[in-house]
Order: structure tokens, then sequence, then C-alpha cells
């Protein structure tokens, strides 16, 4: 269950303060599937940014089954990204000189997973998104935009995440790619019964999940 | 996979970039390996002319040099005076004459010349002074004379400090009194003289003993006697014209040297030979002084490379930095893993940089040495000898022409200094990155713009 109350956020920029977001108030249940759409800057990332604790938020609190995650140290929050958080970004973003199968490694690393299961781990991994061995030894630079996104997509999955926050996953790929990369991720919902927040500019994806919020100038609408 | 493995593979991510920054941190460390070796050459120099010459202290009687000046000669009262002297291990008394066509047999090996000539103007064999106008015109031409150094230790005269050099024979008790004589190569070579010659000196039959080459023409023209043979045969019992006297310890020869001047007073001139050794080994220390700003320098431009590639590189991956914290990697783990990607270029530079500094050290010193020193080198004329210590002179002169002898020699303590140095290097260079990197948000990861 993740339960956010009366969040806001603002920002001190050179051209004065900008609030990005203002009392948002939602709640998510576990295993559910939930779209964020909305203008350009109307918010969205930062609220994703709050909700994988990237940021803290101005005021307001963000609970995580009961644990408010805006109140944990910069120490407990980094661990909080590594074993309960999978992002998947717009831009794959990808560690350039890595192969597929050792940057899903490195997010093992990260989670505590031991050295010696790792590689069997994100071979599994890969192979479930639809990555076959030959591709998982290659570069980011030598795969597509779909396979990226299907890296990024295990390298989230790693460590059984309880929530998976996406930012436009499908924002950089033709629209049969990222329809696969929805039902990829609608699946995995299904079957490992994760928490999936996917920000959207597509109507059609964000029709086909349990519940969408509407952002706009930093304020919630639900529909 | 690892944070350390990681590193070194990005080290190597843009072979060019890292080519260019290794090739300048090698240059920088190379000169960082020079310079500490010209260092430590040049000190060991400094310590080992201190060490060597610094515990020597003359004594000559006052307005006595050589055989010039006026004066009288010390005696055997103060020479046991310091003999007893606080810290004064043992002493050499030597006593110098010359002698003339009158005294001996033998004829010099040295050439007169213009400057001898000039010297023995003022001799005059005439008893015919009452006029004193036509003395000058009087006198017969005069001939180079032999000098004679008495001595208790024949050693002493070597001009190196060491052991005297016996090309022939054995050499001399110098504690005895007997009429036997070490003689200079040139002189035997003049006057055919062999071990177990006999000559005349002073109307007594002297035999020769051995005879010794130094490489100095002046010194091997001479001769060299027991002490007390001298002392007898010129009938100055006791009388001394040079000691040279030994201190324990180079710590307590200034102390020597204030205690000899109150108890001699005016009756003699003291040098210390650490005074003159200080003097000498001054431009050393200046070229040492020059390598300690260089290794200075050097560490310091190595670490600046190391710190503007690392800025650079930091900067160029700040996305990549706010990702690996977004999916958990702790800064920690980030600063580490940068950190071994700035050892990793040190260590390859390093490694190309010794070597480099190896190759160099030793003309580097060496072009160090020689330039800065060939302005206190003098040459002089063979056969020449300046008013020095007394007799033959001590082997002070040599410190000078020694100086410019410094060896480059890279021992493993310079490596590891240079080794120390180089994590010095990557270490500062780093720590400014570190700092970028920490403070890295990892939000930014999300902004598209
Ligand atoms: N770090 C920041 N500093 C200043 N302003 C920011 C920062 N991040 C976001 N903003 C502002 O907050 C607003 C919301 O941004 P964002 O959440 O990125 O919008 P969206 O993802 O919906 O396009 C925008 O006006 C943006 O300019
Ligand atoms: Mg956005």
């Amino acid at each position: 269950m993740l339960a956010v109350k009366n969040l806001t956020k603002s920002f001190n920029s050179p051209s004065g303060k900008v609030t990005a977001l203002s009392n948002v108030t939602l709640s998510v249940k576990t295993g559910e599937f939930a779209s964020i759409i909305g203008k350009s800057g109307s918010g969205k990332s930062t609220l994703l940014s709050m909700l994988g604790a990237l940021d803290v938020p101005t005021s307001g609190s963000i609970d995580v089954d009961d644990v408010d995650i805006a109140k944990l140290s910069a120490h407990k929050q980094t661990a909080y990204r590594a074993n309960q958080i999978g992002f998947v970004f717009q831009h794959y973003n990808l560690i350039p000189n890595l192969s597929a199968l050792q940057n899903v490694m490195l997010a093992l690393e990260f989670g505590g997973t031991p050295a010696r299961i790792r590689k069997v781990r994100a071979e599994q991994l890969l192979n479930d998104v639809g990555i076959d061995t030959d591709q998982q030894m290659r570069k980011p630079s030598r795969l597509s935009g779909g396979q990226q996104q299907r890296v990024a997509i295990a390298r989230a999955l790693a460590n059984h995440p309880a929530i998976i926050l996406a930012d436009e996953p499908t924002g950089n790929l033709d629209s049969e790619t990222g329809q696969k990369i929805f039902d990829l991720l609608h699946d995995l919902s299904r079957s490992e019964n994760t928490t999936i927040i996917a920000v959207t500019h597509d109507m059609d994806i964000a029709g086909k999940t349990d519940k969408t919020f509407i952002l706009k100038d930093g304020k919630i609408t639900t529909k | 996979m690892n944070v350390v493995t990681r590193g070194i593979k990005n080290a190597l991510r843009s072979p060019i970039r890292s080519g260019a920054i290794v090739l300048m941190l090698a240059i920088s460390i190379g000169l960082v390996l020079a310079m500490l070796v010209a260092r430590s050459s040049v000190e060991s120099k400094i310590s080992s002319v201190e060490a060597t010459s610094g515990t020597l202290v003359t004594v000559s009687p006052a307005g006595v040099s050589g055989f010039a000046g006026g004066g009288n000669p010390l005696t055997s009262t103060q020479v046991a005076q310091i003999a007893a002297t606080p810290h004064v291990a043992s002493i050499v008394p030597s006593l110098s004459d010359q002698l003339g066509t009158s005294d001996t047999n033998l004829v010099s090996s040295l050439q007169l010349g213009s400057f001898g000539a000039r010297q023995q103007r003022f001799d005059s064999t005439s008893t015919t002074t009452g006029s004193g106008s036509s003395t000058v015109t009087a006198r017969p031409a005069p001939t180079p004379r032999i000098s004679v150094t008495g001595t208790t230790d024949p050693n002493s005269i070597s001009p190196t400090g060491g052991t005297l050099t016996i090309s022939s024979g054995s050499t001399i008790d110098g504690s005895s009194s007997s009429d036997v004589a070490l003689v200079g190569t040139s002189l035997a070579t003049k006057n055919n003289l062999k071990v177990g010659s006999t000559f005349t000196a002073y109307g007594q039959t002297t035999t020769v003993s051995g005879i010794y080459s130094s490489g100095n023409t002046f010194l091997d023209s001479g001769i060299i006697m027991p002490l007390k043979t001298v002392q007898t045969l010129t009938t100055q019992a006791g009388a001394v014209s040079s000691v040279k006297a030994t201190v324990d310890s180079s710590n307590n020869v200034n102390s020597t040297v204030s205690a000899l001047k109150t108890s001699l007073g005016t009756a003699a001139d003291i040098t210390s030979e650490a005074e003159q050794a200080a003097a000498s080994v001054s431009s050393l220390q200046s070229i040492s002084s020059l390598a300690l700003a260089g290794v200075i320098g050097a560490t310091i431009a190595g670490a600046i490379i190391v710190l503007l590639a690392m800025i650079m590189v930091v900067r160029e991956r700040r996305r990549e930095i706010g990702v690996i914290k977004a999916i958990g990697g702790t800064n920690g783990k980030v600063i580490a893993q940068f950190m071994t990607e700035a050892l990793t270029l040190t260590v390859i530079g390093a490694v190309i940089g010794l070597v480099l500094g190896v190759l160099v050290s030793g003309p580097m010193t060496t072009s160090l040495v020689q330039s800065s020193s060939s302005s206190t080198t003098s040459t002089t004329t063979p056969g020449t000898r300046g008013g020095g210590g007394g007799g033959f002179g001590g082997g002070l002169n040599q410190i000078g022409s020694n100086l410019t002898q410094v060896s480059a020699a890279v021992t493993p303590q310079t490596f590891l200094i240079a080794g120390g140095l180089t994590l010095l290097i990557a270490i500062i260079g780093s720590a400014v990155p570190a700092w970028f990197i920490a403070r890295v948000r990892p939000a930014e990861v999300l902004r598209t713009e």
C-alpha cells in the first residue's frame, strides 16, 4: 500500500520559487497498475522522484507499507531505492560501457545479491523479458530502443521491488514496440504482484491501467 | 564485476584521452623520480664529504703558510697541549723544510719557471750588503729547492686524505728517528733513485725506503722523512710547522677549534675542514633544494593533471552517476569507483614515468651538478702550490674536484617515496571530483531536457 498525503515540492530557481507539486494526495494498492498523465511541466517526474526517494518533499508524507520514506536518513533512502524500487526511464539510462548482463548484475550488486549467483539471476531476468543470450553480451549501443528498455525493465525487477516507477517508458519507442513494453509491464504486475506507477502520454495505455491520475499544474484530479 | 573492476574498465573507456592523461602523468612522475634521485644522490655526497673531512683540524704557527711567511714553529709543549685537548682523538705533527743545493746532492725535478724565479728573487747568498746597491746583481741564478716534510704519519701527506700510494719499496715509520726517506716519483726519476739508494741531506747519508706517487707534481718532487729525523737534521728539536688533529666526532669540531684558539692564543692559526667543507658543499646544497622544489612542483603538476582529468570525467558522466545512485548505488561506491579509475590512470602513468625517471635521472643529476659546480672548481698549475695548511697541504683541494663526481643512484627507498607521492597525486587528484560526485542529485536522471 502506497499512500501519499499533502505532498508539496517547490524548487528555488533563479527566476523565483517554482511549486512543482502542491498538496498532492493519492493512494495505490499493492499490485495495482496506476498511470499518471498530464501536460509537460505538470509535475509528473517530480512526483515520481518523490515516490522513488530520489528527492525529498518540501512537506507532506509518503507512506510505503506504513513507513514514511520522506523521513528516512539518506543512507536508508539509498537502501530503499536499491531494494524496494525499480526505475524505468524514458531514455533507458543503461550504463554505456557495461553489457546488458552487467547492467542487470550492477543492480543485483546494489541490492545485496551474493556475487556468485548474480550472473545466473541476471540471465534469468533477461530471458524473462525476452533478451536472448547473444543480446545479453552486447553493450546498450548495440541494442534497439525496445531491447534497451527490456534490459532496463529486467534491471528494475532485479531485486524484487515492491514498486516499479516508470517515467514515460514508451515515450521513445514506436507505438508497436511501446505496446509490447507496456504489455510486459502489465504482465509483471499480474505475475509478481508488483505495484507499477507509470507516467504516460498515451491515452490508450492509460485507459488499460487500473487507475489513472491526472496532474495539472502540480495538482491532482482523479478520473 | 565490482567497484574496482568497473573503475579499471572505465579508465580505459576512451583510449585516446586516457593515453594523453597517462602520458602527462608519466612525465610528471618521471620528473618526481629523477628529482628525488638527484636530491638523494647529492645529499649522500654532502654527507660523505662532511663525514670524511669533517673531523680534521689543522693547527699551524701564526704567520706561517707552507714555506712562506715568518714566525716561530710550534714547540713540543704546544704540540702536547693540542694532543691533550678534549675530543682530540689523534694528532699528526709535521715539520716542513726545503733543501737547497748546499744541503743535498739531489737535483730538483721541478722547473723553476717564471713562478719559481719570482718567489726566489729575494734570496741572496751574497753577504756583501755593505753598499746595498749592488746586492741585487751579485745574486747567482736561483735553483728550485726540494721540499722535505717530516711527519709521524706519511699517509697524512696524501692529497686524497687516504693512504699514500707507495709505488715501490715500503713506507717509513714516522715515529722513528732513522735516516730513511720516502721519495716522490718525479724526484726519484730525476736523480735515478731506487729503493735502497742513498743520498745526502743536511750532510747526512739517507736511505730511500720507498717511492711514492700521489699524482700531484709538487708532492712527487718532494721527500718525506720521519718527524724526529727532520727535527734533528735541521736542529729544531721539538719544532713543528703543522699539526693535523682529528676530532673524535664531527659534532665536537667547533668546540675543539675554540678550545684550541683559547689555549694556543695568537701563537697559532687554526682551520677546520668542517668549515671549509661546509663552504664547498654549499653549491651541492642549493642543488639539493632545487631538486626538492622540483619534486614538489612535479607532484603538484601530477595532482593537477589527475584533478582536471577527473573533473572532466565526472562532468561528462554526471547522468551515469545519477543513474547509479537512482538504482541504489551508495555515494561511497560511486566515489570508490572513480577513485579506482584515477588510481588506474596514475599507476599506468607511474609505471611509464618511473622507467622514464630511471633513464633520465643519471644525465639529469650530472647536468644539474655540473652546471652549478663549474664555477667552484679551480685548476692549479702542476708544480706550484699556494700557501696551504702547511707542508704539502691537506686534502682539502680535492673536495672541490670531487664535487662533480656525484653518481645518481636509484635506491629502493627513492622508489618507495616516488610510489608514495604517486599515491598522493591520485588521492589529491580525486578528492575534489569525489566531492562533485557526492553532490550529484539522483533526481536529475528524470530530467529530460
Ligand atoms: N530541479 C528543479 N529546479 C527547478 N525547477 C524544477 C526542477 N525540477 C522540476 N522543476 C520544475 O517543476 C515543474 C515540474 O517539472 P517536471 O516534474 O519535470 O514536469 P513533467 O515531468 O510533468 O514534465 C516544471 O515547471 C519544472 O521546470
Ligand atoms: Mg517528465
